[in-house]
């Protein structure tokens, strides 16, 4: 019976006021206050520029924010634009629900899919309530190529600094990539475009209540994209937000990004299986830019990190890794921090491994992606000190090594899958 | 019928615009004329109406169909004589229909004797009663209304080697108005049809009158103290005589004309009508609502005069460039459908001839706060065609019947002053008045049926209006109340069936009684009172409480 209730009476009315749409924003939020005014207004300027015709909705999911958020969302006012100029053919709504008391992404898009089942939009896009980069332009970038090329997904690429990001460049970017042989730069990201038919097939295939709790699910969208062969394409943005990341936060990081991935490996194991090789994703503007200015990193805290993981999760390595990559691991620890080095092939071995054993659940798969964090470190500083020199171009290329280097070693994580069996 | 006699009686009408050229022809020259617009006249009272709207009929060389004047006294010789025109004029009077004539105060033919002596010579008595230069380079801030044609508001005169003034084509000059002899003789004009028995004026173009450097020539305070002192003049004598002007403006510059309720008594409501239709397609209140916000009080005497189509093209000159391009995007597809800043184009056709729109367009039409006007043929739902020059192709002739001509005149088909409307759609064997009639279910059966519930109460004319903004914006819901009466309007605007729910509270206790067929609807609760809706369905409910 829950299953038929998660969309509330009230929103149900809503959306009932509302009626068909074109074009369904949707905007999840917690406590969000200080910066969803403005992205609100910035996203109302981006459709009365870009799509003045089109019905559109902004459909505000919020997670029991205690901050007035959803009353600003509903209270950013269109006519507040005839200052700048623009005027609105049609009325443009702002709803908000209160899908839980508590944020869940996942119970977040499943709401906004769901307002999407229901309104039937040709295309919509999910955007950040606290990105301080939002300019009206991202709106016609990320659904454009939904209204006039046919695509289904559209995810966005930056201009980032070549220090940021790393989750993504060091083992989301080049896995995916390796695994499902589509050159996506950002599979998991707050603003992504895609289609209502996309919208629909995932809302109706996809577990909700899976042992994940629904962590990573805008990757698990990507990867069921990819999975299901629909057409997919990258528009540059412009600057990604700088947000300053706290060592705390890198194991939500990571079940966000590699805990979603290696869940979603099982049931795309017809996939990606088949697949060798990869190929480059339609992309408008840029496929991605690195800015080069000074960024202080406490790198040798990285290390001290790694070092303390390494001796402390041992019997953890031991269930999770074969005993090859663990020797290796240990021996580069004993490195001093001139030569420490944790290279590239080391590193995909491990991630396989790691993909492997959660598929074995070998141990709690929520410890096995707890355990990678002070492994990731490791990785962070070596990628830190190759790079600290390196230009634009030499980043991308020991980022494309390194993704070749993870299409090399795929036959390892399939005769691990296969030693599963 | 007799007469009305109350003044107000223009905030109660249900006004008819019609050509007496496009009319019937009672003579087979292919030409309607005052004989044949009065034989018509029977079905007229039996549609409803109670006023008509005649365009000008005076002598003129028909270069601007009518609006360019040669005499100001007369009827042009095609559509009948003075005498033909009194008749008619009792005719209309007996059944209780007002006539409203033109009166083409800014400009005259170039034909016209008075223009013919002011260029005759500089020194001439009537020299100054036109605008006359040296040069071509006064009023500079004053713009060309006429896009497609012209390229200056001066023309050179050959004959006294000066430019003369003209807003419009450069074959109607303007009359000066800063001359008291051409106000006194326009005065006299107007008393010369008062005195006739004509109930009302619509003035033409009146923003143009007076000139002044460094303004944009329009809607300045002389041309109001020019219209004042008409008015002054109108009360004095002919009490209870009315003035409806033509000045394609924002509200809020239009708001002026009424003045004190010392200036017209109506005005029409140019920048509503595109947005009804911008409304219908985009399936929203918001262009409607928005331009009524904007609409200013007007004086307890005066009135609003509102349309959806009329002999001209659809004007978009009040509307933003962007609403402009929607417009023309969805009623305008080809580019022989524009012409100046505007759609040549009925209603009918406009609406895909989709009879539930019409109705809904109709709906509004009546409901919303003002005197409606329909165009001749609107209510048979009569196409146009677009291969006719300038706005010459929404004036073609009346289709009464599907037999000869139409049933507009006897005379052979290649004498009519325009072809009629011959596609299978909209063609006259098709869509005319007879075989409507024979239909219970016809759009003319349907719209006679409005106009008597429009005429069944007072509400619509003089009543206040309050919007009701419902969440679902498809939905223009109003109120609209006189004194105790009560009238609740909810219209659909989308091409889908549509739930509603209105905040009605503060009727709670009152029934609904839908007011074509007269039945009940449920009592008004504490909770928001729920509708469903068809496609472009409207209702009208009369709150009573019982």
């Amino acid at each position: 019976m829950a299953e038929e209730s998660y969309l509330t009476d009230d929103f149900l009315r809503q959306l009932m006021n509302v009626g068909e749409v074109d074009i369904l924003i949707g905007l999840p939020t917690h406590n969000n206050v200080k910066t969803v005014g403005s992205v609100v207004h910035t996203i109302q300027s981006g459709i009365l520029r870009g799509f003045p015709r089109e019905r559109a909705v902004i459909i505000n999911a919020d997670g029991g924010s205690r901050d007035g958020t959803p009353e600003l969302v509903t209270g950013v006012s269109i006519d507040d634009m005839r200052a700048s100029n623009l005027h609105a053919l049609r009325t443009l709504h702002s709803i908000s629900t209160k899908y839980a008391s508590s944020p869940r992404p996942a119970d977040a898009f499943r709401t906004i899919l769901a307002a999407a089942e229901l309104l039937r939009p040709k295309a919509c896009v999910v955007m950040s309530p606290e990105s301080a980069n939002i300019e009206p332009e991202w709106l016609s970038k990320l659904l454009r190529p939904i209204f006039d090329d046919g695509f289904d997904l559209v995810t966005p690429t930056y201009r980032r600094h070549k220090f940021e990001g790393l989750l993504i460049t060091n083992l989301l970017y080049p896995m995916t990539r390796a695994l499902y042989g589509l050159r996506i730069r950002e599979a998991y990201s707050p603003e992504f475009g895609f289609s209502g038919r996309l919208g629909s097939q995932f809302l109706g295939q996809n577990a909700w209540n899976d042992e994940t709790e629904g962590a990573g699910v805008e990757l698990r969208f990507t990867l069921a994209a990819i999975a299901g062969k629909y057409r997919i394409c990258q528009s540059f943005l412009g600057d990604k937000d700088r947000v300053e990341r706290h060592a705390v936060d890198l194991v939500p990081a990571l079940r966000q990004t590699a805990g979603a991935l290696f869940s979603a490996l099982e049931p795309d194991f017809p996939v990606w299986s088949v697949v060798t090789g990869s190929q480059p994703a339609p992309t408008t503007g840029s496929d991605q830019e690195v800015l080069l200015e000074t960024l202080r990193v406490n790198r040798k805290r990285l290390r001290e990190m790694f070092l303390a993981g390494i001796a402390e999760l041992e019997s953890v390595f031991q269930s999770i890794l074969s005993p090859s990559t663990l020797a290796e691991l240990q021996r580069i620890a004993h490195l001093g921090e001139e030569e420490f080095r944790y290279p590239a092939e080391l590193w995909v071995r491990t991630i396989y491994e790691f993909a492997a054993s959660y598929q074995k659940s070998v141990i709690s798969r929520d410890h096995i992606v707890q355990a990678l964090a002070p492994l990731f470190r490791g990785r962070m500083f070596t990628f830190l000190t190759e790079n600290r020199n390196a230009s634009a171009v030499g980043v991308e290329k020991n980022i494309e090594d390194l993704c070749l280097e993870f299409e090399r070693l795929k036959p390892h994580l399939l005769e691990l899958w296969k030693s599963r069996e | 019928m007799p007469l009305n006699r109350d003044v107000l009686w223009y905030k109660d009408a249900t006004v008819y615009q019609a050509h007496v050229r496009t009319f019937h022809d009672s003579n087979g020259d292919g030409i309607g004329d005052f004989q044949g617009l009065e034989g018509k006249l029977d079905y007229l009272e039996k549609l409803g109406i109670n006023a008509i709207w005649l365009m000008p009929f005076f002598p003129s060389p028909l270069r601007d169909d009518g609006y360019d004047i040669a005499d100001y006294n007369a009827v042009h010789s095609s559509y009948g004589t003075l005498e033909d025109f009194r008749k008619f004029l009792g005719a209309a009077h007996d059944r209780g229909i007002r006539v409203i004539i033109e009166l083409v105060l800014n400009h005259t033919s170039d034909q016209h004797p008075w223009f013919q002596e002011s260029r005759s010579s500089q020194d001439n008595p009537r020299r100054d009663w036109y605008v006359w230069s040296d040069t071509d380079i006064r009023y500079k801030g004053a713009r060309i209304i006429f896009l497609d044609t012209e390229t200056s508001n001066w023309a050179w005169d050959p004959i006294s080697k000066s430019f003369y003034w003209h807003r419009f084509f450069s074959h109607q000059p303007d009359l000066n108005y800063d001359n008291p002899a051409v106000r006194e003789q326009m005065w006299n004009v107007m008393r010369f049809w008062l005195e006739m028995g004509v109930d009302a004026f619509r003035l033409d173009a009146v923003p143009y009158l007076v000139e002044r450097e460094g303004t944009n020539c329009e809607n300045l305070p002389e041309t109001h103290d020019v219209l004042k002192e008409l008015r002054r003049k109108l009360d004095e004598h002919f009490p209870g005589r009315m003035l409806l002007a033509e000045a394609n403006q924002w509200p809020a510059d239009l708001r002026p004309y009424f003045g004190d309720g010392d200036e017209f008594h109506m005005a029409f409501h140019f920048p509503l009508m595109p947005r009804m239709f911008m409304g219908l397609k985009l399936e929203d209140r918001k262009p409607i609502t928005e331009i009524l916000q904007q609409t200013p009080e007007i004086p307890p005497s005066c009135q609003w005069s509102l349309f959806l189509r009329n002999h001209d093209e659809l004007t978009l000159e009040m509307v933003t460039d962007m609403e402009r391009d929607y417009m023309y995007d969805m009623y305008a597809g080809t580019k022989t459908m524009r012409l100046n800043l505007g759609i040549r184009r009925r209603l009918a056709p406009l609406l895909d001839n989709d009879r539930r729109r019409i109705e809904l367009m109709n709906g509004m039409l009546m409901s919303l706060p003002g005197t409606p006007i329909i165009y001749y043929g609107d209510e048979i739902g009569m196409g146009d065609n677009i291969n006719l020059g300038d706005r010459n192709g929404v004036r073609t002739p009346m289709q009464w019947n599907g037999g000869w001509n139409g049933g507009f005149s006897a005379a052979a088909p290649e004498r009519l002053f325009a072809p009629l409307i011959e596609d299978p759609v909209y063609g006259y064997p098709a869509v005319n008045v007879l075989r409507q009639k024979a239909s219970e279910h016809s759009l003319l059966n349907w719209m006679q049926s409005i106009i008597t519930v429009r005429k069944s109460t007072a509400v619509f004319g003089r009543g206040s209006i309050e919007f009701l903004y419902p969440v679902n914006h498809r939905i223009l819901a109003y109120v609209r109340r006189l004194d105790n009466e009560v009238v609740l309007v909810v219209n659909n605007l989308s091409s889908s069936a549509q739930a509603v729910e209105l905040d009605l509270r503060r009727y709670k206790g009152n029934i609904l009684i839908e007011m074509f067929g007269r039945n009940i609807f449920p009592r008004v609760g504490d909770l928001p009172y729920l509708l469903t809706m068809g496609p472009y369905q409207f209702y009208w409910f009369r709150l009573r409480r019982i």
